[in-house]
């Protein structure tokens, strides 16, 4: 029973790995110095604030929502991250936990609107797009803030030459996944995506775990800002824009369903890792900016396409 | 109940930003004030700290010559929402401004609005992206252009590069977006110089001016061209991304930065030697000649003429 249960879940993953690699081999091919440990360790520092954005995505997809706002939270909570650093000589450990109490609030203020009025997440989280990008610009006067070497601590950390942004990316990973499989909240979180009418005739506290789901979304941004921050050294009140749309294409490709109800945090992860592979191979060709963003739309929906027929075989 | 309460507080909140924007700080009007011309500035996005620069410099302007002119200073949200930007024109039209100065979104779709400004006699003075020549030729007017020449900017600075490259040293360019009228002159400023100078440019890709994308463009890059000797980024911002990556492969000291703009952020990185050079165009001051322009042309009757604004290169030596 339990092997039975290990094997599926490797067979699922087996596809977009696929995909993965034959993405990689492609490039190996094509160029000079992909294949090289430069690359992946270029990439490995790149994907951990998309990886934990859209782990917080795949938990609200799940529960057949939608966070629009990620990318306005992810500047809002880059800025206060920013100033507290800069103008209100915060040490940064404090700094840091401003910024995620920053993003927990924003998340679970959306979530209370769509829990406690049965608003739509998509309006919402629209709003909050709005607003929290506002507040992200009213916080910095609009202007970028240079850290420096103030974020070195977090940047200079490694363990077995992976940077403390990359394993904490992983640690997000293997706990949502751990959640979403082994726990309560996560068995719960399926059922309200599956038919949100029956878990509550079931006796799940469908509001207060809405609620939840969305201010672990918002927290999670607001992580990847301490994190985006960290590796661009500066906070912007501009960062962020369109994060949303690349989270969901990696949630999607990763087979989550935008109907709720079935996800996966590991899939997720292997949906950023192809976005990025796809990226950096592309440069790397020396691709021009149109033809980047043809191959990416078509990779996109492609990856999905397969995962649709690999269910249904 | 918990509904009551956080809708309440959701009331109050909305009601306090709402009376805390019309103080009395609200803009002027003018109207009213038939002795002096009302003059319209009409920017590109004010959450782009280079238009607020641009913007504040007009105020602090308009402030010390209070009794010469009545300022009227928009912009539009999104740098590219270039449909909102013609309404703000035909709004100024409406209110019968006497200039309007103006920062396009879109070198050729604004053309046809300033037509029709200038047909209800309103003097029209471009700034900041150049109206697209070809267009002002089809429709037969002439609007002048008062501002730098990037391309010229981006020479000055290239060629302070070159000064610390040998000739045959592989080089890449990241530009802005690459429709821009200024992306596009900035990259070929960077090009005469590193052309001129004998550089191999191995590499040119856009990074649409943000900090993020040219991050993640530059590790790539660096990657594929280990040998790599320079990067010229057509803005600061993308300059930043592009140190931040080198950084984080450790290269830093092997490649040489430019950028342009000289914004706040960048002064740190000029100061330690991680950016190389910048370029100054005078952000404060561009909207400020436009308006000078308009108002000379309003007392005289002098022919639109394209007007030239200084670009200065910016390097740790010049910063104070």
């Amino acid at each position: 029973m339990r092997s039975k249960y290990l094997y599926r879940t490797l067979a699922d993953y087996f596809g977009l790995s696929l995909v993965l690699l034959v993405m990689v081999m492609f490039f190996a091919m094509r160029t000079e110095h992909f294949f090289t440990a430069i690359t992946f360790r270029t990439i490995a520092n790149q994907i951990p604030g998309a990886v934990i954005i859209a782990t917080g995505m795949t938990f609200v997809l799940i529960i057949a929502g939608i966070d629009l706002s990620v990318g306005s939270v992810l500047a809002l909570g880059g800025a206060v991250f920013g100033m507290a650093l800069t103008s209100w000589q915060f040490p940064l450990i404090p700094a840091i936990l401003v910024c995620i109490a920053t993003g927990l609030a924003c998340g679970a203020f959306s979530g209370i609107l769509v829990a406690g009025w049965k608003l739509p997440a998509f309006i919402v989280t629209l709003g909050m797009l709005e607003a929290a990008r506002g507040g992200a610009q009213l916080v910095t006067g609009m202007k970028t803030q240079y850290l420096g070497a103030r974020v070195d601590p977090i940047a200079s950390w490694n363990i077995l030459g992976l940077s403390l942004p990359f394993v904490i990316a992983l640690a997000v990973v293997i706990l949502g996944q751990c959640m979403l499989s082994f726990t309560v909240l996560g068995r719960s979180m399926f059922a309200i995506g599956g038919n949100e009418e029956t878990a509550r005739l079931s006796g799940i506290p469908v509001g207060r775990i809405k609620v939840i789901v969305f201010a672990l979304c918002g927290g999670l941004a607001s992580l990847a800002a301490v994190i985006h921050c960290t590796r661009l050294t500066a906070a912007d009140p501009n960062a962020g824009i369109g994060y949303e749309l690349q989270a969901i294409a990696a949630v999607v490709i990763g087979g989550t369903s935008l109907m709720g109800g079935r996800g996966s945090v590991v899939k997720t992860f292997i949906g950023v890792a192809i976005i990025a592979v796809l990226e950096n191979g592309l440069v790397q060709l020396g691709a021009q900016d149109p033809i980047k963003r043809l191959v990416t739309g078509a990779v996109i929906v492609f990856a999905v396409l397969l995962d649709y027929y690999r269910r249904k075989v | 109940m918990y509904k009551r309460i956080l809708s309440g507080t959701l009331l109050a909140v909305m009601m306090m930003i709402i009376a805390g924007c019309g103080g009395p700080a609200d803009r002027a009007d003018g109207t009213g004030d038939p002795d002096r011309p009302r003059i319209a500035l009409i920017m590109k996005s004010l959450a782009n700290e280079f238009f607020l620069t641009m913007e504040e410099g007009a105020r602090e302007h308009q402030a010390a010559h209070a009794d010469q002119y009545v300022l009227i200073a928009e912009g539009i949200q999104d740098e590219l929402d270039v449909n909102r930007q013609i309404q703000l024109v035909e709004q100024m039209i409406a209110r019968q401004v006497d200039a309007i100065v103006l920062a396009p979104a879109d070198s050729m779709a604004l053309v046809n609005v300033c037509q029709r400004a200038m047909d209800a006699g309103i003097v029209v003075v471009n700034i900041d992206n150049k109206l697209d020549d070809d267009v002002l030729e089809e429709r037969g007017i002439r609007i002048p252009f008062v501002g730098p020449d990037n391309r010229d900017g981006a020479y000055q600075a290239a060629s302070y590069l070159a000064g610390y490259l040998e000739p045959g040293d592989p080089v890449a360019i990241i530009g802005g977006v690459p429709s821009a009228f200024n992306a596009i002159q900035r990259r070929l400023g960077f090009e005469d110089a590193m052309n001129e100078a004998g550089m191999e440019i191995v590499a040119t890709q856009s990074a649409d001016w943000e900090m993020s994308r040219a991050n993640r463009v530059v590790s790539a890059l660096i990657t594929e061209h280990p040998n790599l000797k320079a990067i010229l980024c057509a803005n600061d911002s993308m300059a930043l991304g592009a140190v931040s990556a080198l950084r984080s492969a450790g290269k830093l000291d092997d490649v040489h930065v430019i950028g342009f703009d000289n914004i706040s952020a960048a002064q740190e990185l000029l100061r330690n030697g991680d950016l190389l050079a910048s370029v100054d165009q005078h952000a404060d001051r561009l909207a400020v000649f436009g308006i000078e322009y308009a108002l000379e042309m309003l007392e005289s009757d002098i022919p639109p003429d394209d007007q030239e604004t200084p670009v200065d290169l910016i390097t740790a030596e010049t910063l104070d």
